[in-house]
């Protein structure tokens, strides 16, 4: 016993080391695994407050152009207004307007908070878009603010199709140039074309159908592939984000329930 | 006394780290996190796990503003823990580190020793975890050397600015 206290304190510095470091990997783990967790992350008002009070200030740099994406994005906004079809109002889709508070694009996980939170009735799971396009899905909500998942991440997976055929693929990010993504999924006998366009297929209730998502830049069939490798050149511009629109699906819930009660 | 500077040295280059260098985009592969300024120069007076324990609460400090739970937190436990050993082998007599550690008491020789192994040790295992896959490698050594460079490159310049 004694000995074995004797050794204990020999290495207790190596101990506290272990200690610690286990510690440091079941955050690390707990945060992998467990992402709606809002403890500890920018959906935390401080760093979120803080994090706004330094977007503020960027604001001062770029009051021009973000004047210009308001102008688009009233038109865009307008144009959605008269072309709304009868499939989307029966899908009850409500728009609630945010500020991206905090982004990065250059990472391979990026996210971004915007500023609207559970008081707001952001949920998980929710999509964001902008005028542009598609920009993400929300995965940790704060009481004020929210972390966003977007495209541009490496865990992401988006269900697109090809407007041309209604052809579907997965649209998916390698980490490395936040203006491009890559469809995958899309069979050899398919024929892509550079230039055709790719919008969200509707297919999850987190999205509705037809948000534009980019136009395909090239793509390659190796030999003995059964795949394309097609690189998309994004519509949404990440490194000018600024105001997004969180999509609120009044039926997500209950198709979401339908969904999981299939297994 | 000595201790009241150390802390707010914490203060301001914490808030470096995030108002400033946090907001550098460049390249994509450039994330200085100068924060461990202060770990590298704190004196070894304490006792070794006081010293990972301080590490572990400044690395969770940053985690929390980076989204990026337990990497920060891991890697700097990790850098307190073999510091002491690597000052053991760079520095004969230990006695003149009773100060904190910079230029004037180890030297430009040992202190640039020192600085690349810890701050490489940092970077790597920072990029390394927040990849967590083999398969970015390539762009995992890219982002660790050329963050590092800027690191290093601070970290040595303070010390002449300061401590010639």
């Amino acid at each position: 016993m004694q000995n074995l206290l004797k050794i204990l304190l020999r290495y207790s510095n190596f101990l506290v080391f272990i200690l610690l470091e286990v510690a440091a990997f079941l955050l690390f783990s707990y945060n992998n695994a467990y992402p709606r967790s809002s403890i500890l992350s920018t959906a935390n008002s401080i760093v979120a407050w803080q994090n706004e009070q330094i977007a503020e200030i960027k604001n001062y740099f770029r009051l021009r152009s973000v004047n210009e994406e308001l102008a688009a994005e009233n038109a865009a906004l307008r144009n959605q207004i008269y072309s709304m079809d009868s499939a989307t109002n029966r899908e009850a889709i409500h728009y609630e307007s945010a500020k991206v508070v905090q982004m990065t694009t250059d990472q391979l996980h990026n996210y971004l908070t915007i500023n609207r939170g559970s008081v707001d009735g952001i949920q998980r799971g929710q999509g964001i878009r902008n005028a542009e396009g598609v920009v993400g899905i929300v995965r940790t909500v704060g009481k004020n603010y929210s972390v966003v998942l977007p495209i541009i991440n490496t865990h992401t997976n988006l269900s697109c199709r090809f407007t041309k055929n209604d052809y579907i693929g997965t649209l998916q990010w390698d980490g490395k140039d936040c203006r491009f993504a890559q469809l995958a999924d899309v069979a050899a006998h398919m024929v892509v074309n550079p230039g055709d366009t790719i919008v969200t297929s509707g297919l999850s209730p987190v999205f509705p159908e037809g948000i534009p998502v980019g136009i395909v830049e090239s793509s390659v069939l190796k030999e003995g592939e059964s795949y394309h490798r097609i690189r998309v050149r994004l519509h949404t511009n990440f490194k000018r984000l600024k105001y997004v629109e969180v999509v609120q699906n009044a039926n997500q819930k209950e198709l979401e329930e339908l969904e999981n009660g299939m297994d | 006394m000595e201790w009241t500077k150390q802390i707010g040295r914490y203060f301001l280059v914490m808030l470096l780290q995030v108002l400033l260098f946090d907001q550098l985009q460049l390249l994509g592969v450039c994330h200085p996190y100068i924060y461990i300024l202060c770990l590298l120069m704190m004196p070894i007076t304490l006792p070794h796990s006081a010293d990972m324990i301080i590490g572990a609460v400044v690395g969770l400090i940053m985690d929390i503003f980076c989204n990026s739970l337990g990497v920060h937190t891991a890697s700097c436990i990790f850098i307190m823990f073999i510091r002491p050993y690597l000052i053991g082998a760079i520095v004969n007599d230990k006695d003149r580190l009773n100060e904190q550690i910079t230029l004037r008491t180890l030297g430009m020789e040992a202190l640039l020793k020192y600085t690349v192994i810890l701050v490489l040790a940092h970077h790597l295992m920072v990029f390394l975890l927040a990849a967590w896959s083999w398969s970015h490698i390539g762009f995992v050594l890219m982002e660790t050397i050329v963050s590092s460079l800027i690191t290093i490159s601070i970290i040595i310049g303070y010390n002449t600015l300061r401590y010639r």
